[in-house]
């Protein structure tokens, strides 16, 4: 329905064409001078204070952070002068349409309706394309020490590349997430418990039907089909040569590296839930994944949620014995989120103030402690006494030290890459193609090219 | 009276028809029953026939407001999308009986060209897919600044719910005929006479069975208010469906889903009594 949204607003638009442009002169003018530095951070908070108000559009299916942003951070915005208007969306790419809807219908700097987004990954990919976003802003806000921005530091990787994509400033951490995965520990004993896929396949061939993975193209999905693909890297190194873009690596060599991987899940899908019938039942987001996990349709629950069992089972949505696994070894996809700001925010100056605090120490911690969401400020930035305030604030892990956690990471794919990934497993396991993968690729890389 | 009469009709049903009423009763009000127990639920997991965790036995554990806790909270912003559908609805029950009146009268009693074209696109917006009509209207509202606004959503509204509203009251209008206001205009009657006591009392049924019909499905409109509210305006329909658009329910999601369905079951039950004792009962006076 969203493609169809697109795709009808894009029609509509090239009927329609050549509209008036519409631009606050002043809101423009501030950007330019914050985004070359001119301006005080008072000078900003007070013209924030003046803007009053602040729209933000962040995905509104999580109950914990729904309470957190209406009890901690809306009185938090209030003592800044500014009234948050906190928009719950359905899915981050609504937000991301509605910007580039309003920019082609000639609403920029200053005259759009969306000051700040949740988002990463394709979506960022997306604005950045566009060229929807306000600017390199992240390292202009006061917050922006609690970042690692030195490149010669590979942790800043995190903070410095979203999916890939160079974040240039024109996003800020917000989250910190890695994809775990929970086994449910009355049914799994010790012994049984995989740490590659290989033993996870072992493993179900004595247990057939009790794993599943959520369907792509949802990014829980698509990125346990980059873990596998990094697993059966021919060459051996991993994630590596998925930090390129697809310009950079070429549809061939894509298609030579996830070849083995893709040729692992196709063989795999017998095992999996439903796979006996035929037809494995993947769920379509990690929600649902939740409810196959709660009622012990699968022994696994694989997805981003560095805390989810903690959460989950605070909030009655995992089973009791559900327990944090590491798998696989060494290949735990890690990433954050972040906060953009669109080209054509209203509200500039608030955004700025907003997207400030939301980076504080204070909220971070306030945010682990609500719902359970890792810091996206990196601990090292702290002093003592907030490093400790953010682990008091911790649900904490659950069958695993956040050590060992730490020990198997490996960053996430290019965002191009991700595209023509996804189609490709749509295509050749969904739709159970069976030309040569080569083709699927090259064919997958052309049609997202266009 | 009524009492006696569904007391005679209960005793004289075969035990057949007992048994189908039985379970068309089974099949309207079953779902509702494990909605209420998942409302009521902490960790409610297969093959457990009740949940093994009830919420009260976890409310002061948590810190976090649970299941009704959370819904009857300003945090789920129910009474929010409840003050929004309810508002909306009557806003555009109201435009649309001032423009659907009118309108009627005239399709009901004049003869004009092109009065079944008229007719026929009339009922197009009902042929027309609401996807379809969502998005271009999304499109003229954002360059007209209306995309967001309750304006913008009224209007949108009342798109799928004229064309019933006219086509209800022309019906009316029809069976209505002219001579009840001839005979009161030869009686001596001024116009406002013949509108207020003629005319009105006489159309009232059809304009109660139209206003509450165009509220209901003001209220139930879900794409329409979903594209043109952007988000920021939310109602019952898009609040439902952001909760539950991941496929799972849990115990917040059934109780904001029981909260959405009363404004229907309210209505039904007016419409109930008040259509069927006032207005069809007295109204038509045979």
């Amino acid at each position: 329905m969203r493609h169809l949204l697109l795709t009808g607003l894009t029609a509509g638009l090239v009927l329609t064409g050549g509209a008036a442009m519409a631009i606050d002169p002043e809101g423009e003018a501030f950007q330019k001078s914050f985004l070359a530095g001119d301006l005080s951070w008072e000078e900003v908070q007070a013209r924030a204070r003046e803007e009053g108000q602040v729209n933000l559009y962040y995905w509104g299916g999580n109950d914990n952070l729904n309470v957190w942003m209406d009890s901690v951070v809306a009185p938090a915005m209030a003592g800044e002068g500014i009234t948050l208007n906190a928009v719950r969306i359905t899915g981050t790419k609504d937000a991301v349409d509605l910007v580039l809807a309003e920019k082609n219908a000639g609403k920029m700097a200053g005259a759009g309706s969306v000051d700040a987004i949740w988002l990463n990954g394709e979506n960022f990919s997306t604005l950045k394309r566009q060229d929807a976003l306000f600017g390199a802003f992240a390292r202009k806000l006061p917050n922006a020490e609690f970042i690692e921005w030195d490149e010669s530091d590979p942790r800043s990787l995190l903070n410095l590349r979203d999916f890939g994509v160079p974040t240039e400033g024109k996003e800020m951490p917000w989250s910190g997430e890695q994809y775990v995965c929970a086994v449910n520990a009355d049914q799994v004993s010790e012994a049984d418990r995989p740490w590659t896929f290989e033993a996870l396949r072992t493993y179900l061939e004595g247990n057939p039907g009790k794993f599943i993975y959520t369907k792509p193209p949802d990014y829980e999905g698509n990125t346990f089909v980059q873990s596998v693909v990094y697993a059966f890297n021919p060459d051996g190194n991993g994630a590596e040569p998925f930090q390129q873009s697809l310009d950079e690596l070429g549809a061939e060599e894509l298609a030579r590296l996830i070849e083995p991987g893709m040729k692992f899940l196709k063989n795999l899908q017998p095992l999996l839930l439903g796979g006996e019938s035929g037809r494995p039942r993947y769920p379509e987001d990690a929600a649902s994944l939740n409810g196959l996990f709660l009622n012990g349709e699968v022994n696994f629950n694989c997805k981003f949620g560095l805390y989810a069992v903690a959460v989950g089972l605070s909030t009655g949505t995992y089973p009791e014995a559900a327990e944090q696994m590491i798998f696989p070894e060494g290949g735990m996809i890690k990433n954050k989120n972040y906060l953009a700001v669109p080209s054509n925010t209203p509200n500039p100056a608030a955004a700025m103030v907003f997207v400030n605090y939301m980076t504080s120490p204070e909220a971070q911690t306030s945010k682990l402690q609500f719902a359970g969401m890792p810091a996206g400020i990196d601990g090292w930035k702290l002093s003592d006494e907030q490093a400790a305030a953010l682990a008091e604030a911790s649900p904490g892990t659950v069958g695993v030290t956040q050590k060992e956690l730490d020990a198997n990471v490996t960053p996430d794919t290019n965002a191009t890459l991700v595209d023509v990934i996804e189609a490709t497993w749509l295509e050749y396991i969904e739709r159970d193609s069976q030309a040569p993968i080569a083709d699927i690729v090259t064919r997958a890389a052309g049609n997202l090219s266009k | 009276m009524a009492r006696r009469s569904t007391e005679s009709l209960a005793s004289r049903l075969s035990p057949f028809q007992k048994f189908y009423l039985i379970i068309v009763a089974g099949f309207v009000l079953g779902p509702f029953i494990p909605l209420i127990i998942q409302s009521l639920a902490f960790r409610w997991a297969w093959p457990d026939m009740l949940p093994g965790t009830w919420w009260l036995e976890q409310r002061g554990k948590s810190m976090m407001p649970l299941a009704w806790d959370y819904v009857l909270s300003p945090y789920s912003r129910i009474w929010e999308a409840t003050l929004n559908t309810v508002g909306i609805g009557l806003a555009v029950t109201v435009i649309c009986l001032a423009i659907s009146l009118p309108a009627a009268r005239v399709l009901a009693r004049e003869r004009f060209r092109g009065k079944s074209a008229f007719e026929f696109f009339l009922s197009m917006p009902l042929i027309v897919p609401e996807a379809a009509i969502g998005i271009a209207l999304l499109m003229m509202f954002i360059r007209l600044d209306l995309a967001g606004s309750y304006f913008g959503i009224i209007i949108a509204h009342l798109i799928p719910t004229i064309p019933y509203m006219v086509r209800m009251l022309t019906a009316v209008y029809q069976g209505l005929g002219r001579d009840f206001e001839e005979q009161a205009i030869i009686l001596g009657a001024s116009r406002w006479q013949v509108l207020r006591l003629v005319t009105l009392p006489m159309l009232l049924p059809g304009v109660v069975a139209g206003a509450l019909f165009t509220f209901l499905v003001s209220t139930n409109i879900f794409l329409l208010t979903f594209f043109l509210g952007q988000g920021k305006i939310i109602t019952l329909p898009t609040l439902l469906f952001s909760k539950i658009a991941g496929g799972t329910l849990d115990a917040s999601a059934a109780g904001i889903t029981l909260i959405v369905t009363l404004p229907g079951i309210i209505l039904l039950i007016i419409s109930e009594r008040f259509i069927k004792e006032e207005a069809f009962g007295k109204g038509f006076g045979n």
